[in-house]
């Protein structure tokens, strides 16, 4: 629905576009020429696009840092948020199986694995949205955001935790719960 | 193919080139010398196929990119890709611009997207349906003209991994560095990469993070020096890779082994450099 009116859409904005950028020093005549240029071309390109133009966070320009025979900067050596890192979250990943299907089919209820699921299950979501902010909100372009994207996610993860320490220590607990909605 | 070979070409351009039109002589592209004179009867019968081709034109920045259609007949072209876009730029419009040297896949001038995959127009045949053939520049990256795009953050990223043999010490007799047949065999499936960027460009995490994340390619070249059993730089070079950006931002997503024109599995070389980094 949206692709029928989306050539409308854009003739409009780049009607607004042109006339305001040529306001300024021309006169009407000239005004009236960009106006039918733009429409015309407009329209061409509107075809031509198939994805919206609201794109999220879109590339800038290309910047080339130092000269074209440098070699691309090597970015500092840091384990922890290297090689440990992958290795902290497969494990973890990896942990989180066992965890899931023990209780289930042990069919008891220790609230020590509740509280290991619990916290496994935290860190597991933390450090995949930490994944996810890196990939989507690069440093370079929007330091700011990405400042904003990882406090945020801290936030949230500090008030997950909280509400499951409370599940856990004032009410039935994670696996009991899931027990309970679980009707199949 | 007659018409790579030089010396029939020189004899065929002596004898033929008072009958044919000059636009038949120059053509590399075109098949069949011989055939052509012999049976015009082919026209009758011919292959329509139309191809759809990105183009845009840095001379004219205020345009916006557009498709323009081509139509070739299959019959007088020869099978690949490349060679209806040499077919194209020589009979029918000068001004398209793409890449080109070896025409047999071991170059990777030609990398392009050509009907949503990354390929070699080289190593790929014009499929003999008749739905339009779509061809763009690889995704995601500047493009300089029509189906030409910038590789130079590709190349400059290359060169940050150092991709030579870097010793210390001299080899024992003098000569040159010997390998056992165990250890050259690793190298198979790794030297054969002609570094033409369809997987790095076809990876949605280079897409995101060009600038710091390495890519596919880079990787594979990466892991191609860090099994080496002559290389004696190994823990810098895994030094190097040891951030979140450069090596980790892998998601294990494969479309680099999938679009491989070349059939390798840079896939493969990626986790076996995590495996590798993480003990």
């Amino acid at each position: 629905m949206v692709s029928i009116i989306r050539p409308a859409l854009l003739r409009q904005t780049a009607l607004a576009a042109s006339t305001r950028r040529a306001a300024g020093v021309s006169t009407r005549l000239a005004q009236q020429s960009v106006r039918s240029a733009i429409l015309k071309n407009s329209a061409r390109c509107a075809a031509f696009h198939t994805s919206s133009r609201r794109s999220l966070l879109p590339p800038g320009p290309q910047v080339i840092k130092g000269g074209v025979n440098d070699p691309a900067p090597v970015p500092e050596t840091s384990p922890s948020h290297g090689s440990y890192h992958w290795v902290f979250d497969r494990a973890i990943a990896a942990g989180l199986v066992p965890l899931t299907v023990a209780p289930f089919a042990a069919g008891s209820l220790n609230p020590t694995f509740d509280a290991l699921l619990c916290s496994f299950l935290l860190i597991h979501s933390h450090t995949g949205f930490q994944n996810i902010i890196v990939d989507y909100i690069p440093t370079g372009r929007y330091p700011m955001s990405r400042k904003a994207a990882m406090w945020l996610l801290n936030i949230a993860t500090v008030t997950v935790g909280i509400g499951l320490y409370e599940f856990e220590t004032n009410d039935v607990g994670l696996t009991e719960a899931i027990k309970r909605v679980w009707k199949a | 193919m007659a018409a790579l070979r030089s010396s029939s070409r020189l004899l065929a351009t002596a004898s033929r080139s008072a009958f044919r039109p000059a636009v038949f002589t120059r053509s590399m592209a075109t098949l069949g010398d011989a055939t052509n004179d012999a049976t015009p009867k082919n026209s009758s019968a011919s292959k329509m196929k139309k191809f759809q081709i990105y183009r845009w034109n840095p001379d004219q920045p205020t345009e916006k990119p557009k498709m323009q259609t081509y139509e070739l007949d299959l019959n007088k072209t020869g099978p690949m890709v490349l060679d209806a876009l040499v077919r194209i730029k020589n009979e029918i419009d000068p001004t398209l611009t793409f890449r080109r040297s070896c025409r047999e896949g071991i170059c990777g001038s030609c990398a392009m997207n050509i009907n949503g995959t990354n390929t070699l127009a080289c190593l790929c045949r014009i499929p003999t349906d008749t739905q339009d053939m779509k061809v763009y520049p690889l995704p995601h990256t500047y493009v300089v003209k029509d189906l030409v795009p910038d590789l130079t953050h590709f190349y400059k990223q290359y060169k940050s991994i150092k991709p030579y043999l870097q010793r210390d010490t001299p080899s024992p007799d003098g000569k040159e560095y010997r390998q056992s047949k165990a250890d050259r065999r690793k190298l198979d499936g790794l030297y054969e990469c002609i570094l033409c960027a369809c997987c790095s460009t076809s990876c949605p995490s280079y897409w995101w993070n060009a600038e710091e994340y390495l890519g596919p390619a880079i990787l594979l070249q990466s892991y191609r020096w860090i099994i080496d059993s002559r290389d004696e730089r190994l823990s810098e070079r895994k030094a190097a890779l040891d951030n979140s950006m450069s090596l980790y931002r892998c998601h294990t997503i494969l479309n680099c082994t999938r679009t491989c024109p070349k059939g390798l599995n840079p896939g493969l070389a990626i986790a076996e450099i995590k495996k590798e980094m993480a003990f």
